[in-house]
């Protein structure tokens, strides 16, 4: 019979086993004690408390369970229950390392799966204990590491790589053994005025997944081996993910250059083109002609697109031509960690002017007329919020940002925490002075380290220049702002269960009313906005109501972030007036389909969402037109695909995210969740009959009505909007046929006449399918074949070929 | 005070009410199974549904606050379908059998469960009464009989059968010349006309999971001569009933809604049967509902542990805390925990 992985956990926690040789007693309870000293001992701080001790711990013993409710007035049945909700807490120990494999739709769409299986099958990592026999790795599954332009994408401890191939997998964990666990820390901006040249380096996630931070250390060695007059400027993301790392150099008279995916050694040649002590201008004319003979030449690690003139938005490049910045002003410029750059920026004027010269009616209303709505996924009108905020009565006030960013393919949020936390704070300051709030609480996902530490980073500038404490710009206004790390679950994202979680327990959401905006946190009103929304407070407040109105449609305003990514040309991080077709994304932005394919649906809105065909991509972006289509905007993710997937497969994808993720709370959700999955995974076995699809399309219908939160209501969208418009493939797959061959168990690998007998597939199959057979055409024993693609991908002739099972 | 409709009757209610008080006010019958007077809401079984065709939403009635303007329809066909879905829903993973395989098959309709508990516990008195009243409807057929229910039975799949047919046929012979029925609420039980929920597939430890209904080291008798010898074989009787057979609410609404058992359960977690040897407790997880009534009732106690929710989504579960021992749970609230779970998941053990 077959258990689900989780079950198998929690006998294991059941039989209360212990494998702490490691960790005695004395130390959980040392360490137990030292946290507690700073978190405190409410039940509230349950969350903070297991985070802390697994910090220190690496996992969380029974011991130290049961030593934390034995000093604190947290319960063992609500430690239990939190511990167990939240995916972050680990009951077992795991490897020294821990390898996530991200398993967001773009990277599920790349290939994830196979690299899931050959990372367990090159370091021979046991199922049921899941560490390698070394005890140095653990593998870890993580919804979504918001790195979708560098799909797919493996994080050991704290080092990211991208475009990860199956048999990648011993020179990954080579690279990662000899560079140790190093942390390079990035050089301070520099201040100094008179410089020859301005070197700006992304240091978003992607780019520094990238290998951002190597190339700045590189950058400032040069400079001193040099004596180079240079500026080094650290830059939050630009966008252009699936390139990086990015490098930019603005010469003095204003000439940008742009290199993409630079590499290390080529960091000292660029440099040396561009800036020399005595000749500089000579040489940047000169070397111009140079490096488009470089870029010509098809180097392919070494691209560069040149600029020049004064406007930066008259870039050559499409990828930013169609875009409108408010949420992402200043891309590429501004030092995410700088607060006198922010200031210089005009920011902190909006609030200023809010305090200053505002009443909080005029702001609200400000924010009504704008016409924004909610950019976490519904659309509620923030104005509308922010008044009932204003109206309803509590001791304290709370506003909360919600950035638990969730869905799989999605990682506006992130970019915006990460590369503009000023702004993000200075909404969320001007949001608790409309609604008079002096609480304000930044609830990031757990697995964005960097934009926690970047929005802790920015609040403490913050405090310490008075934008944030008590009487701020000399005004009776206080505030103050926290950070809540969420422990992992998806469906925190919730208002309802976002609040759950800060009160320490697990995070169920229950039903509305009560709105959180009238009895949230702490029973008490609780504004809850996305981090999109408040970014982009204060763009309409300096701009006005009007200037953000006159972009967008009748009913959506403004602009949306878009996380472009999936088999797309230029993937990345976008910022689309509201009204643009997806078409002009997919073609203009991203510069249509990679890889010659041809371009089959894009997927809006993750698994909330649902999957748009090509031919109805003329339809324009807007919250009534996307529901309308079956899908939602959502959060903003956008992940395109091609011929090459699989419409089954995809909502296949979905549904065993939305139903791990499911609270568990409701029946609909729960179990219907859990039948669909299981009707859909038979279709994808060809196991299922045409009665089984009509069976799961009542039963989506079922749950989208049935269920109590909007976890459950979208959850069938995906297999809705696969039904809607890519009914045949369904029905095709019940005849045993998958025509994008990725149904695993629909398709085998066959060699095909192009076939040399090179010996190169033999070599390098894991499970010796293929003889040895030298100048014959090779054969592939199905009986044997795992399907794990390192032959395909190792052929230099492309004449290994997926085909259907019974072809 | 809020103005809302339901099935078109109009109603003028205090505010802060739930749509499940008014309709209860008014006599409008809604099942519930995860809510109980006096516990916080919950809403996690959803067979409380009603529509507020207002905006054509489903709510949970027991927790859905009562609004200006509503319109709540709660008999209308669609919302009875969606209340039936949730009820199959949860019967979709009810691993559990209300009626033992054993009386099921007996064409003789004989309280086969019964009988062997009376006789293990060698209450010998009320097993004559039994077997009295069974015969008055039936006589017996054991004698000529080719033994269904031994055939029927779970213990077959661990070693041999139960010696039914003997133990009937030995306590038939016990009955006194001038056979009165004692013992008037010792009944037999007509074959069930009722809604029965059928286990799945078991695999070979789920089995060993019901051998601690069993007495220990049992001697096993094949003949059945004495008191003591059927003392003895029943008690290797694996009592296949659910202890909730005649008060269990979600096999009331299953009735109430003619629901039929699906086949092919669902499994989220292997059966387990946790007893609880202080309180005399018995957890039978396979057939909870997950529907939080124990957890609520428990919630607020410092000092006593109780039952808490384990995992997320599908595969979460009621268990006690996870550094806590079974039978260190739940010292005093253990007979209210028996009477607010809806289903048999949670009963006296013996």
């Amino acid at each position: 019979m077959h258990f689900e992985k989780l079950n198998t956990d929690k006998n294991k926690i059941l039989t209360k086993s212990c494998n702490c040789e490691q960790t005695s007693a004395a130390d959980i309870t040392s360490v137990v004690d030292e946290v507690i000293q700073f978190t405190g001992r409410e039940p509230e701080k349950v969350i903070l408390i297991l985070q802390e001790v697994q910090k220190r711990l690496n996992w969380l013993p029974s011991e130290a369970l049961r030593y934390i409710c034995k000093v604190t007035d947290i319960t063992p049945a609500q430690i239990s229950g939190v511990s167990t909700f939240y995916s972050q807490f680990r009951h077992l120990p795991v490897g020294k390392h821990t390898i996530k494999i991200c398993a967001g739709t773009a990277c599920h769409v790349k290939g994830s799966p196979l690299i899931s299986d050959a990372f367990k099958r090159v370091l021979k990592i046991d199922n049921i204990r899941n560490v390698s026999p070394d005890d140095l790795f653990s593998i870890e599954e993580v919804a979504c590491l918001g790195c979708c332009t560098l799909a797919p994408v493996v994080q050991i401890d704290d080092k990211t790589y991208g475009h990860v191939k199956p048999t990648q997998v011993d020179e990954i964990i080579r690279d990662f053994m000899n560079s140790g666990n190093q942390n390079i820390s990035s050089p301070e901006p520099d201040i100094q005025e008179d410089f020859d040249a301005e070197i700006r380096i992304g240091i978003g996630s992607c780019c520094v997944a990238g290998g951002s931070r190597e190339i700045l250390s590189e950058i400032d060695d040069i400079r001193k081996k040099y004596n180079l007059n240079i500026r080094l400027k650290p830059v939050g993301c630009v966008g252009v993910c699936n390139q990086t790392p990015l490098m930019e150099i603005v010469t003095k008279d204003n000439l940008h250059s742009r290199y993409t995916k630079v590499s290390k050694p080529q960091v000292e040649e660029i440099l040396l083109k561009h800036i020399r002590p005595g000749t500089l201008n000579k040489r940047i004319k000169y070397n111009i002609n140079d490096l488009v003979d470089t870029f010509l030449s098809e180097d392919k690690l070494f691209g560069q697109i040149n600029i020049s003139g004064e406007l930066r938005e008259k870039y050559l490049n499409n990828f930013l031509n169609y875009q409108v910045h408010i949420s992402t002003i200043n891309s590429g410029i501004l030092s995410p960690e700088s607060y006198e750059e922010y200031c210089l920026s005009g920011g902190f004027e909006a609030l200023q002017k809010c305090i200053k010269e505002a009443d909080q009616e005029s702001i609200i209303r400000i924010i009504a007329e704008s016409g924004l709505r909610g950019r976490g996924g519904a659309g509620f009108p923030t104005g509308k919020k922010w008044e009932i905020s204003l109206k309803a009565t509590g001791e304290t006030k709370y506003v909360v940002c919600n950035g638990d960013e969730g869905d799989p393919g999605a990682f506006m949020d992130r970019m915006l925490l990460e590369s503009f936390p000023f702004r993000v704070i200075e909404g969320m300051l001007i949001a608790g002075y409309a609604t008079g709030a002096n609480e304000g609480i930044f609830y990031i996902r757990a697995e964005y380290p960097l934009a926690v530490t970047r929005v802790r980073r920015a609040l403490k500038l913050c405090y310490n220049n008075g934008v944030l404490g008590n009487r701020i710009f000399g005004s009776a206004f206080s505030f103050n702002i926290k950070i809540f790390e969420g422990a992992g679950a998806f469906v925190c994202g919730e208002e309802t269960a976002l609040i759950s979680s800060l009160e320490g327990k697990r995070g169920t959401p229950h039903l509305r009313p009560p709105y959180p905006v009238v009895k949230g946190f702490r029973d008490q009103p609780t504004l809850v906005n996305n981090v999109e929304t408040l970014s982009l407070v204060p763009w309409i407040i300096t701009n006005g109501a009007d200037s953000f109105r006159s972009v967008g449609t009748e009913k959506s305003k403004g602009t949306k972030v878009f996380a472009l990514a999936g088999k797309i040309s230029k993937g990345g991080l976008i910022e689309v007036p509201m009204g643009i077709t997806i078409r002009e994304i997919v073609e203009n932005i991203g510069d249509g389909v990679a890889d010659g394919n041809t371009f089959k649906a894009v997927q809006i809105g993750g698994p909330s969402g649902g999957c748009i065909p090509a031919s109805k991509a003329d339809t324009s972006i807007d919250y009534e037109e996307l529901i309308k289509l079956g899908a939602m905007m959502g959060s903003g993710g956008m992940v395109v695909l091609d011929n090459t997937d699989c419409m089954v497969d995809m909502a296949k994808y979905f549904l065993t995210f939305t139903h791990k993720q499911s609270c568990g709370k409701c029946t609909f959700c729960r179990i219907g969740t859990k039948q669909m999955l299981n009707i859909i995974t038979g279709l994808s076995e060809g196991k299922a009959t045409l009665k089984n699809i009509d069976e799961l399309e009542n039963l989506c219908i079922t749950v989208k009505n049935g269920s109590l939160c909007g976890l459950g209501k979208t959850a069938p969208n995906p297999v809705l909007t696969g039904l809607k418009y890519f009914r045949e493939e369904y029905e095709e797959h019940t005849r045993g046929i998958c025509r994008a061959n990725k149904c695993r168990d629909l398709i085998k690998y066959s060699v095909n006449d192009k076939c040399t007998g090179c010996t190169k597939c033999s070599q390098d199959c894991p499970v010796k399918a293929i003889p040895f057979t030298p100048y014959q055409k090779h054969e592939i024993n199905q009986l044997i074949c795992t399907k794990c693609d390192n032959c395909r991908i190792i052929c230099p002739e492309k004449a290994i070929e997926i085909i259907n099972i019974n072809g | 005070m809020v103005k809302l409709k339901i099935n078109n009757t109009d109603y003028e209610v205090p505010d802060g009410l739930t749509i499940l008080d008014v309709a209860r006010g008014a006599g409008i019958k809604i099942p519930t199974l995860c809510h109980s007077d006096g516990l916080p809401h919950y809403s996690s079984c959803m067979v409380c549904m009603v529509k507020d065709n207002r905006t054509a939403n489903f709510l949970p009635s027991c927790s859905a606050l009562v609004q200006d303007g509503m319109d709540i329809d709660s008999s209308s066909e669609e919302v009875i379908s969606l209340r039936i879905k949730a009820v199959e829903l949860l019967l979709s993973e009810h691993r559990a059998e209300c009626e033992a395989p054993c009386k099921v098959v007996c064409p003789g309709g004989y309280n086969i469960p019964l009988m062997n508990r009376l006789l293990s516990a060698k209450n010998f008195e009320d097993a004559v009464n039994l077997s009295i009243a069974q015969l008055q409807s039936t006589p017996l057929l054991c004698t000529n009989c080719a033994g269904y229910c031994e055939n029927a039975c779970r213990r077959k799949k661990v070693d041999i059968p139960v010696s039914i047919r003997n133990m009937q046929i030995f306590i038939s012979q016990q009955i006194p010349q001038e056979n009165t029925l004692q013992n008037q609420n010792i009944l037999p039980l007509k074959k069930s006309k009722r809604f029965t929920s059928h286990i799945g597939k078991l695999d070979s430890t789920e089995l060993q999971e019901w051998l601690k209904e069993c007495g220990n080291d049992v001697t096993r008798f094949r003949e059945i001569v004495d008191t003591e010898s059927a003392a003895n074989e029943s008690e290797s009787c694996m009592h296949c009933d659910c202890r909730a057979v005649d008060n269990c609410r979600l096999r009331d609404i299953a009735d109430e809604f003619s629901v039929k058992d699906q086949g092919g359960k669902l499994v989220n977690s292997p059966i387990q049967k946790k007893i609880n040897i202080n309180s005399g407790l018995i957890f039978e997880n396979a057939k909870c509902i997950k529907c939080g009534l124990c957890v609520r009732l428990c919630e607020d106690s410092k000092e006593e542990s109780g039952l808490c929710f384990i995992n997320r989504g599908f595969v979460s579960i009621i268990s006690e805390p996870i550094t806590e021992d079974f039978n260190n749970i739940l010292k005093s609230k253990s007979n209210e925990v028996i009477e607010i779970c809806p289903t048999g998941a949670l009963s006296k053990f013996k």
